[in-house]
């Protein structure tokens, strides 16, 4: 762009200096009065001054035409070049004009004074003089001529005149004097410069007869003035001017026959005075050619002027565009920055290359530019991280399994994410925006929440550094008032709440009913162990004392008194069996071994349980239902035994008032989609009265049961050997489904299936097959 | 002058191209000859020099006249080949010191009393041998262009520049005859 334009500039300076130069040399021939050289190159340097001219012309043309077409494009930066050109144009053209003004009249003045009456008459009259002069000097001749011939004509008329002719000569002081035929034939001659080889010229036959009309005629020769532009001072050297006089001699008397003869003298005129006047009629020749030419000198020199003055405008336009091109430039560059700038484009901007003030500032805002940019980028990044972390925290606080509740300062809950809401069973779009009393159901947890806040506020109060930053406070929430605790269908919720900063408050809620019911079985189970422990010791010298006092007393006592003893003794053996078999229970279940396992077979074992209910499969009351391609699962044979008699024998105690009371076990395999093994199921269901809604959260719990001589502690002991093997167990009722399909609601019952997913990695491996266990024979208690 | 049209039509079957009714010059004769020396050329022509002229050349300005003749062989493939081209020149000029008039022809003068005189010796020419014998091939007809004009070109450029656009200094007059073939 700059390489461009420079080489722009270059050729229209080059044009603009050629032009001037040709202008100039114009100038130059005028100021040395070189007339003839100027006239002589008048005509091409007019064409080529026209020539340039029109090319400048049409340069300008275009370079308007291409800034009309900037400018209706609105291209930027073509107003503020408009200006400038037009501006340098006006300095260049306004005094070119005023003195093109001056020149021009100062030509046409300068013209028309050249031309004066005066110089003219003197001209006209210098000639007249010369001619008079001559004139006189040629009748002169041809008197002495005419005289002269009258004296002589005798002797003229001689057969030999070359002596007469010579005297003549002399007489007359003339260069040649000779002597003509009728037809102006030479007859003979005397005289001339270099003899007989220059003869006098022969004269016209217009000339002899005027001679013979008037006896003597005179011409003059040599005046003749051939050269067009004859040089100063030049024609006196070489005029060789003479006046010839012809004479006619009539016939003489004696010889009719002869002819009439005519006589040519030749005089010479004095250099001096031909070379004068030959000058006084090239003055008078030149002056009369310039006053007719005066309309086309002064044509020509207002022509140059003017062609000078259309050329220095024109120059001066060109000049200006490219100046202004060249100054506005930087400014066009900064402007177009600004504006990228605005428009928040902070990529490099353009520097001008030069070490004016200008550049420099193209230089600083480029530097500028680059500095925003550098800055903006660095905002750019920090809002990323800081968008990056907000994403992090709520993935967190989405992944969260405690509930995280934020009030603002006025109370109402800002920010709550999904773990709360999961908590407090609540949709979230409930929570937000809301206080907390106004949703339904929290009405107990705002109100905790509200008293454990104005407790840590008024805690917080007296600023002692011992106060804990935060509260906490276990609640339980149950979906109906107190009813029986034993029964609670309830969650126990864990509260810990926090002032922040602002005053917003925040409350982290965690559900804790089953670390709860953890405990309570840990608890329970030592409580176990010590009652049994404590127990079972005087059982033993409980018995043998009853024993002894039947053996003793017995064979003394007779009657009534005898039957009452041993029906007393008999009541107490009994009893203290009865708390032996509970305390062994007690002590079973605190002291249960750690499960050692083992590949085994599923459907071996639950086939080795059944064999020992032969009555009820016989009766109709049990049915096996035994999967095939059950893999090998990891477990303790002798554990899961007593899982499947455990469960075998509730279901049985549950249809056991019922005629058609009806015990199903089952076992499959689950696969996905696939093809995979999933899960290793075993599933026992019954069609007794179910679990009651209540007693489904906490059925694993020791002592909680339904039968009227059950310990309770049958499921827990279930569920502890199914975590142990690390498979799950889920208890359910048919009811739902039944009632759905619309038969009556006396079909409902319970269903207890127990998912395995620990299986023997080989399939073909050999494993430990459940009968070889001695313990398979054994019982439950 | 029915002779010299006649002669004229004799010579050149060709019909002038173009009209000079409104030339202020006539073209009284033209006539072309073949003969061993050559091909030979005679004009005339007629005219009186307009006022503005005369003044011209009474004031000292010479007034230029040229003859000149191009012949033309034509071609039908192209533009017509130029044989040959001469012109004469005649300078006529007066001498105020001597009321003479003077015309240069070459490097020959000759001095005339009066302008009608010097006027018609610069009007007419005879036996004007344009071409040597052999230059200009009698096989073929061809084209010969005759002008006779006033040269304002050879004027002082002041006067050129006073008298540009005036019709009295157009002094002209052209004529195309046609070369009939020999053989």
């Amino acid at each position: 762009m700059t390489r461009r334009s420079l080489r722009w500039t270059l050729l229209v300076a080059t044009l603009a200096a050629g032009a001037t130069a040709l202008v100039l040399a114009f100038l130059l021939s005028l100021a040395t009065g070189n007339r003839e050289l100027y006239e002589r190159h008048f005509g091409w340097i007019l064409w080529v001054n026209i020539a340039v001219a029109i090319l400048l012309g049409l340069v300008i043309l275009i370079a308007l035409g291409h800034l009309a077409r900037r400018m209706r494009h609105g291209k930027f930066g073509s107003r503020l070049l408009l200006k400038m050109a037009a501006i340098f144009a006006f300095v260049g053209a306004v005094p070119g004009l005023l003195i093109y003004g001056v020149s021009y009249q100062f030509v046409s003045r300068s013209i028309e004074s050249w031309f004066d009456v005066e110089v003219e008459d003197a001209l006209e009259a210098g000639l007249n003089l010369g001619r008079g002069t001559l004139q006189l000097l040629a009748n002169d001749v041809g008197q002495k001529t005419r005289v002269a011939v009258e004296q002589r004509a005798a002797e003229l008329g001689r057969q030999n005149p070359l002596l007469a002719l010579e005297r003549l000569r002399q007489q007359l002081g003339a260069q040649s004097v000779a002597l003509l035929g009728p037809q102006g034939q030479l007859l003979a001659s005397s005289g001339g410069d270099l003899g007989v080889t220059l003869l006098p010229p022969r004269p016209s036959a217009s000339l002899l007869r005027q001679a013979r009309q008037s006896r003597v005629t005179a011409v003059l020769d040599g005046l003749d003035d051939d050269r067009p532009n004859p040089t100063k001072g030049a024609p006196a050297a070489a005029v060789q001017a003479s006046v010839r006089v012809l004479a006619w001699l009539p016939s003489s008397d004696y010889s009719l026959l002869r002819d009439d003869r005519f006589l040519q003298v030749t005089t010479p005129i004095a250099p001096e005075l031909a070379g004068n006047a030959l000058r006084v009629q090239h003055a008078y020749l030149a002056y009369q050619q310039l006053a007719l030419g005066r309309q086309g000198l002064r044509k020509m020199y207002i022509g140059t002027l003017t062609l000078t003055l259309i050329l220095g405008v024109f120059a001066a336009l060109l000049m200006a565009a490219a100046l202004g091109h060249q100054i506005g430039r930087p400014l066009v560059m900064l402007a177009e920055g600004v504006r990228r700038v605005a428009r928040g484009d902070l990529s490099r901007t353009e520097v001008f290359a030069s070490r004016d003030e200008l550049g420099g500032l193209t230089r600083a805002f480029a530097d500028m530019t680059r500095q925003l940019g550098d800055s903006h980028s660095i905002v750019q990044r920090s809002l990323a991280e800081v968008e990056s972390a907000k994403t992090h925290l709520q993935t967190l606080l989405d992944n969260l399994s405690s509930g995280v509740i934020l009030f603002d300062a006025a109370g109402r809950i800002g920010t709550v994410n999904p773990g709360a809401g999961r908590i407090l069973r609540v949709p979230l779009d409930d929570l937000r925006g809301r206080f907390l009393a106004d949703v339904p159901d929290l009405a107990t947890l705002a109100a905790e929440v509200e008293a454990r806040f104005t407790a840590h506020a008024q805690e917080l109060e007296p600023g002692s550094a011992a106060a804990s930053d935060h509260w906490q406070a276990t609640l339980e929430l149950g979906g109906g008032g107190p009813v029986d605790a034993s029964a609670g269908a309830r969650t126990v919720l864990l509260l810990r709440g926090a002032y922040l900063p602002d005053g917003a408050r925040l409350v982290i809620v965690d559900d804790i009913t089953d670390v709860v019911s953890a405990q309570r079985s840990v608890a329970w189970a030592e409580v176990a162990r010590r009652v049994a422990h404590e127990i079972k010791n005087p059982l033993t010298p409980i018995q043998l004392s009853a024993e002894r006092l039947e053996h003793k007393l017995g064979p003394r006592l007779s009657g009534p008194d005898q039957q009452m003893l041993e029906r007393c003794v008999r009541t107490i053996v009994a009893q203290v069996q009865a708390m032996k078999t509970l305390v062994n229970e007690f002590r079973d279940y605190a002291r249960l071994p750690a499960a050692k396992l083992q590949p085994l077979d599923l459907n071996a074992l639950v086939g080795e349980v059944l064999g020992l209910y032969a009555a009820p499969q016989e009766q109709g009351q049990l049915r096996a239902g035994l999967g095939s391609g059950l893999p090998p699962i990891l477990g303790d044979a002798s554990q899961l035994r007593q899982v499947i008699h455990n469960l075998v024998q509730n279901g049985l105690d549950a249809v056991a008032d019922r005629p058609d009371g009806r015990v199903q076990l089952r076992t499959e395999a689950l696969r996905d989609g696939e093809g995979r093994l999933r899960a290793v199921r075993l599933k026992v269901c019954d069609n007794g009265p179910g679990f009651a809604e209540t007693l489904l959260k906490r059925a694993f719990e020791p002592y909680v049961t339904t039968k009227a001589k059950g310990t309770g502690l049958g499921l827990a002991v279930v569920r502890k050997i199914v975590e142990e093997h690390g498979a799950r167990i889920r208890l359910g009722n048919l009811a739902d489904e039944t009632q759905e399909a619309g038969t009556s609601s006396a079909l409902n019952g319970a269903e207890v299936s127990i998912s395995f997913s620990r299986w023997s990695a080989d399939p073909g491996e050999p494993y430990l097959v459940a009968p070889a266990s001695p313990a398979a024979t054994v019982p439950p208690s | 002058m029915a002779l010299p049209l006649l002669l004229l039509s004799l010579m050149a079957t060709g019909l002038p191209d173009r009209s000079w009714a409104a030339s202020p010059v006539e073209l009284a004769r033209l006539e072309l000859q073949r003969n061993p020396e050559g091909l030979l050329l005679n004009f005339d022509t007629r005219f009186d020099l307009p006022a503005g002229v005369e003044g011209a050349l009474q004031r000292g300005v010479s007034l230029y006249f040229v003859a000149e003749v191009q012949v033309l062989r034509s071609r039908w493939y192209w533009f017509d080949r130029q044989v040959l081209e001469v012109r004469r020149t005649w300078r006529l000029s007066y001498q105020p010191l001597t009321f003479n008039f003077r015309v240069s022809f070459g490097g020959l003068s000759q001095t005339y009393a009066t302008l009608p005189e010097a006027l018609r010796s610069v009007q007419r020419a005879s036996r004007w041998r344009i071409a040597e014998a052999g230059v200009v091939e009698d096989d073929s007809p061809h084209t010969v262009v005759f002008q006779y004009r006033l040269d304002a070109d050879q004027l002082p450029r002041p006067l050129q520049i006073s008298i540009a656009g005036r019709s009295e200094w157009q002094l002209a007059v052209e004529r195309t005859i046609t070369l009939p073939a020999e053989r």
